[in-house]
């Protein structure tokens, strides 16, 4: 009976093709908490212009992906030109870069300021107190591509870089804090663990992982056609500094959903918000 | 050995863009059908005031399964799950799961009973039923994007091909092993294939084929974090989003709200199965 009723239901909808909802914005994104930060702010703005907005939690490959496919409209978390280099090479021809959201994104490998190395050069010597192990994150990530140019670049012949996830990576790292133990973990900011523990990056003499990021804001080919408002607006998001957005995840992390704190990013920076708007 | 490679993913990969260029616009329709039909049943589900679906919940586990332990299992179950905020996420779940399974069951049975009938198609079958529930779902999930966009039709669609082998195995199990007697009775007394099927096969597979369906709906559930990596949310974007953020508790409390939904799900299937009137 309910297998009848969904085919009847399904036929209706065959009847009337789908229309679209006017005006609906689909924004990708992945989990992290800069990504949430900006993604929920960008989603907050544009419901004050009166679009509708629909927000995807994805995995990274998903997120451009879809923005490859054209699925999305925009993603404000792209991670370049490193993080996400091999994303952004397969799709390049059908995205946009329109904004830089915000600057003074770092990778490198971060310890416990407990630790009593600095660098990367000494990490061999020590290999021993880490376990013989650097403890990675997503196999496709391009910080990962960087570790690994790192351990041939440093000779870190002792030591071994585990591949795992952001969760993984992070859940190690609270692990061997609540023990005291030594742990070297790819990194990146702005990121929650930097908030939660004192950490401190490795130096980096040989400056591979070095390369400041920048996050941006991609649209997909064809966005500034079908609806220009949005176009510029997503042109015009971007971050005063890095500090307000660190401001914004740090509010994340004291509590409340992201909606609403976007929500009151919106009403205490009138101004910002503005220029996003383009008024 | 690797001076010649055979471009197996080349050839995959190009496959691949041969279908998006040709069918994706079907497939992109569906989706579209698809999301608003399994947005239609969300908030048809929301709508109901909570304590009410739990009552209706309970009275349906009652009336199917007269267990009086499931019963009140369910209820103590379900209120958890709302106590926990975690309400709206088992809906979405639930109807996801529900879609998927009904889709799976639709495809599987059917081609379970042709498996058993014709010696052919089970050879043929069996195979692709090996692919279906080794190959790894990550490897599709992202190819099946442009053809279904983000969200909960490609999640459907991962979760119809990871549950539906065992519909099908376990229907063609059930009608296999029906003892030879009963069929040579059933020809004897000029039985058309047809009526066999439906008089004979079928009844006397189905505590089998419930089995089957009941495995699907469990493999339906696993799926849903995997699903969530593609936009599918529900409590399986719950324990992702938590996992990511390293909030164990709240990963838990996801997980055991998926334990709860299985539990229910499974013991009131299991009840079905082995009551004669399926």
């Amino acid at each position: 009976m309910k297998k009848i009723l969904l085919t009847l239901i399904c036929l209706m909808f065959l009847a009337a093709p789908a229309m679209a909802a006017k005006g609906k914005v689909r924004i990708a994104y992945v989990e992290w908490d800069c990504a949430t930060a900006s993604t929920m702010t960008a989603k907050a703005a544009l419901e004050q212009m009166g679009y509708e907005v629909e927000t995807l939690p994805v995995a990274a490959a998903a997120m451009w992906q879809a923005l490859g496919t054209g699925d999305v409209d925009a993603m404000v978390t792209a991670w370049l030109p490193v993080t996400h280099a091999d994303y952004y090479e397969k799709v390049k021809d059908k995205v946009e870069k329109v904004s830089v959201v915000s600057g003074g994104a770092k990778l490198g490998w971060a310890v416990p300021a407990y630790v009593t190395i600095d660098s990367i050069e000494e990490l061999n010597a020590n290999a021993d107190k880490f376990n013989g192990k650097i403890i990675g994150i997503d196999p496709g990530a391009g910080l990962m591509k960087l570790s690994e140019q790192a351990m041939a670049d440093y000779g870190l012949n002792k030591l071994e870089l585990m591949e795992g996830s952001g969760a993984t990576m992070t859940a190690a790292l609270d692990t061997a804090i609540k023990n005291k133990d030594w742990v070297v973990v790819t990194a990146w900011s702005p990121h929650w663990m930097f908030g939660k523990w004192d950490l401190k990056y490795l130096k980096d003499p040989k400056g591979v992982l070095g390369a400041e990021e920048k996050i941006e804001a991609i649209v997909r080919k064809g966005l500034k056609e079908d609806m220009p408002e949005v176009h510029a607006f997503f042109s015009n998001f971007k971050w005063d500094s890095p500090a307000q957005l660190q401001m914004v995840m740090a509010w994340n992390q004291e509590g409340g959903t992201p909606e609403e704190n976007a929500k009151r990013f919106l009403k205490e920076h009138p101004d910002t918000v503005k220029g996003w708007m383009g008024k | 050995m690797n001076d010649f490679r055979l471009p197996v993913g080349e050839s995959i990969e190009s496959g691949i863009d041969f279908l998006v260029e040709h069918l994706s616009f079907i497939t992109k329709a569906s989706a579209a059908i698809i999301e608003t039909v399994l947005g239609a049943m969300e908030s048809g589900l929301l709508l109901v005031p909570i304590p009410v679906f739990i009552v209706l919940a309970a009275a349906g586990v009652w009336l199917l399964t007269r267990d009086r332990r499931l019963t009140l299992g369910s209820v103590l179950g379900l209120a958890l799950i709302w106590n926990m905020g975690l309400w709206a996420a088992t809906v979405s779940t639930l109807a996801l799961v529900l879609v998927s399974t009904l889709c799976a069951i639709a495809l599987g049975v059917p081609l379970g009973i042709l498996a058993a009938i014709n010696t052919r198609m089970y050879q043929a079958v069996m195979p692709v039923l090996d692919v279906m529930q080794t190959m790894p779902a990550f490897v599709y999930l992202i190819p099946a994007i442009p053809f279904f966009g983000l969200g909960k039709t490609a999640a459907i669609f991962s979760t119809v091909v990871f549950s539906m082998p065992p519909a099908i195995r376990f229907t063609c199990l059930g009608i296999r092993q029906i003892p030879a007697e009963l069929v040579e009775c059933s020809t004897a007394f000029g039985a058309t294939r047809m009526q066999r099927l439906m008089k004979l096969d079928l009844p006397l597979a189905a505590p089998t084929i419930m089995a089957g369906v009941n495995q699907t709906v469990m493999l339906a559930l696993s799926m849903v974090v995997i699903a969530s990596m593609i936009g599918a949310k529900g409590l399986g974007g719950e324990v992702w989003k938590a996992i990511q953020r390293l909030q164990m508790g709240r990963g838990f409390e996801a997980g055991i709200a998926i334990v709860i939904v299985a539990m229910i799900l499974d013991r009131v299937l299991q009840k079905l199965g082995t009551r004669k009137d399926t």
